[in-house]
């Protein structure tokens, strides 16, 4: 063989071509299981973070006090498992669980809910964060003219919250887009596992993970330029426009 | 014409913990009336407030809006707050929109009303603000002075049979008072009924038919202000009284 790779830099190109379809299915399924578990898992964060904000008054009816209370507890247990154990072992329990109660289930879809969970359990307390953060002068300001608790959540106080979390909310994504690399021990075709297969063949493991290295790299980085940017835009514009229609004399 | 009852509450009480904050507090308010609520900090004249528009929940009594008395239902609260309007000493506007949607938010999700509609009642009491040139901006670029007259276009907005003023210059430099209260004064000559908590006894003697002074707790004195500020009938009116002129 001529054109035998020399050194590192050239095993990692040749191994990068000679795999790329690994590679670029690798980064798929990363991309497909960050995006999808990071999206589902915020809706959860929301809900979470809105049933532990609600406050049980002594004369709502019976029915609803026993509803949300139980809902509390379930968020409460909930998030403290899943933020007191390692996702690498969550994965397994739910993969295995599922498979052991007789349920066929494909290694993404375990990897989709395990990631759903995780993130779910996170974004519960960011929300929650960020509820509290609205000052209460501004619910107040709502209640009082008759907007009901519920609309005073979801225009005045959620579209606030929603825009101070998300610097938080890019760094849960940017985490799972990382720890989806834990979902190899389920097997989900995702970018570790491909390298480890990839690197199997000629025993060039450095290289591979190299490859990867680089390929995570590229993907955070742009998707963090891209949320910075999008942020900024969120952000508005700092000064505004005097309506010179509607000014008289004595302004 | 000022025999119209709004509100009437009845042993109205409230407690925070052991402490008691309001002790069986009755009065009324009749249409068209401006009543001033003075009294030293503590004295339970913003909780009076803030129990009035339920706020606050009442530890004990009633409150009645029209002789109906006032139920435990949200939605029966709520729809009596959209009349019952109140303006707060921190401004609390909704510091994620213009001065214009601040305005339009609540006409628009509470009484439903068509955009046109709220548009026009939002640049109308915009304007008896002197705030409409400022639509487009968000309330972190206004001073305090502008931010209250926008809450208080923001109150009026709703139509409100009563608008609650729970110490509205307090949180201003003493500059932007005199904006704020000449809003309130000329807003006192049209009918509107007001209840003011308010710490400006040169306004109250102007602008109230009844002054409320608060103690303890309790409504000690209840009088037009004439009466009121020249020969009260409680002793410790009279000595706030006293330290108020002194200072």
């Amino acid at each position: 063989m001529g054109n035998t790779p020399n050194g590192v830099f050239e095993w990692v190109l040749f191994i990068a071509r000679e795999y790329s379809d690994l590679f670029i299915t690798g980064t798929i399924i990363t991309l497909a299981v960050a995006v999808i578990g990071t999206l589902i898992g915020f809706v959860l964060g929301f809900v979470m973070g809105i049933v532990e904000d609600t406050k049980i008054d002594e004369d709502d009816n019976i029915v609803w006090k026993v509803i949300l209370g139980l809902l509390k507890g379930i968020c409460k247990i909930y998030i403290e498992i899943f933020r007191d154990t390692p996702m690498i072992v969550q994965a397994m329990i739910i993969y295995f669980g599922i498979r052991q109660c007789g349920f066929e289930i494909d290694p993404i879809a375990a990897g989709i809910i395990v990631t759903t969970l995780n993130t779910g359990a996170y974004m519960a307390e960011t929300v929650r964060g960020g509820i509290k953060s609205i000052d209460v002068g501004q619910r107040e300001g709502a209640l009082a003219m008759g907007m009901s608790p519920v609309s005073v959540m979801l225009f005045i106080v959620l579209p606030q919250a929603f825009k101070n979390i998300i610097p938080e909310m890019v760094n849960m994504f940017l985490t799972n887009l990382k720890m989806t690399s834990v979902l190899n021990v389920i097997g989900v075709k995702e970018l570790f596992l491909q390298a480890k297969t990839a690197g199997g063949t000629y025993y060039k493991y450095l290289e591979s993970y190299l490859t990867i290295a680089v390929i995570y790299f590229v993907l955070c980085f742009v998707f963090n330029r891209l949320f910075l940017l999008l942020e900024k835009k969120i952000a508005g514009k700092k000064d505004y426009v005097l309506a010179v229609e509607h000014m008289d004399n004595n302004e | 014409m000022k025999n119209e009852e709004i509100i009437r509450v009845e042993e109205l009480s409230k407690s925070f913990g052991e402490h008691e904050v309001l002790r069986k507090i009755d009065f009324e308010v009749n249409r068209g009336e401006v009543i001033c609520i003075l009294g030293s900090s503590g004295s339970g004249k913003s909780t009076l407030l803030r129990c009035i528009n339920r706020l606050e929940k009442p530890s004990y009594g009633r409150v009645f809006f029209h002789g109906k008395e006032l139920g435990k239902s949200q939605k029966e609260i709520n729809s009596y707050r959209s009349k019952v309007g109140m303006v707060f000493q921190s401004f609390n506007l909704f510091n994620n929109m213009t001065v214009l949607k601040n305005c339009m938010e609540c006409t628009r999700k509470v009484l439903h009303l068509p955009k046109e509609e709220a548009y026009d009642r939002a640049i109308l009491h915009l304007k008896s603000v002197g705030m409409a040139p400022y639509i487009n901006a968000l309330p972190a670029q206004l001073s305090g002075g502008q931010k209250q007259r926008v809450a208080i276009a923001r109150g009026l907005c709703m139509n409100p049979e009563v608008l609650l003023f729970d110490e509205p210059t307090s949180a201003l430099d003493p500059e932007m008072v005199g904006e704020v209260l000449n809003v309130m004064k000329s807003l006192s000559k049209t009918g509107l009924t007001m209840l003011i908590v308010t710490h400006e006894m040169g306004f109250a003697r102007d602008v109230s038919d009844r002054v409320l002074f608060m103690d303890k707790g309790y409504i000690v004195e209840d009088a037009p202000p004439e009466k009121f500020f020249t020969s009260p009938d409680n002793s410790r009116t009279k000595e706030f009284l006293s330290r108020y002129m002194a200072g």
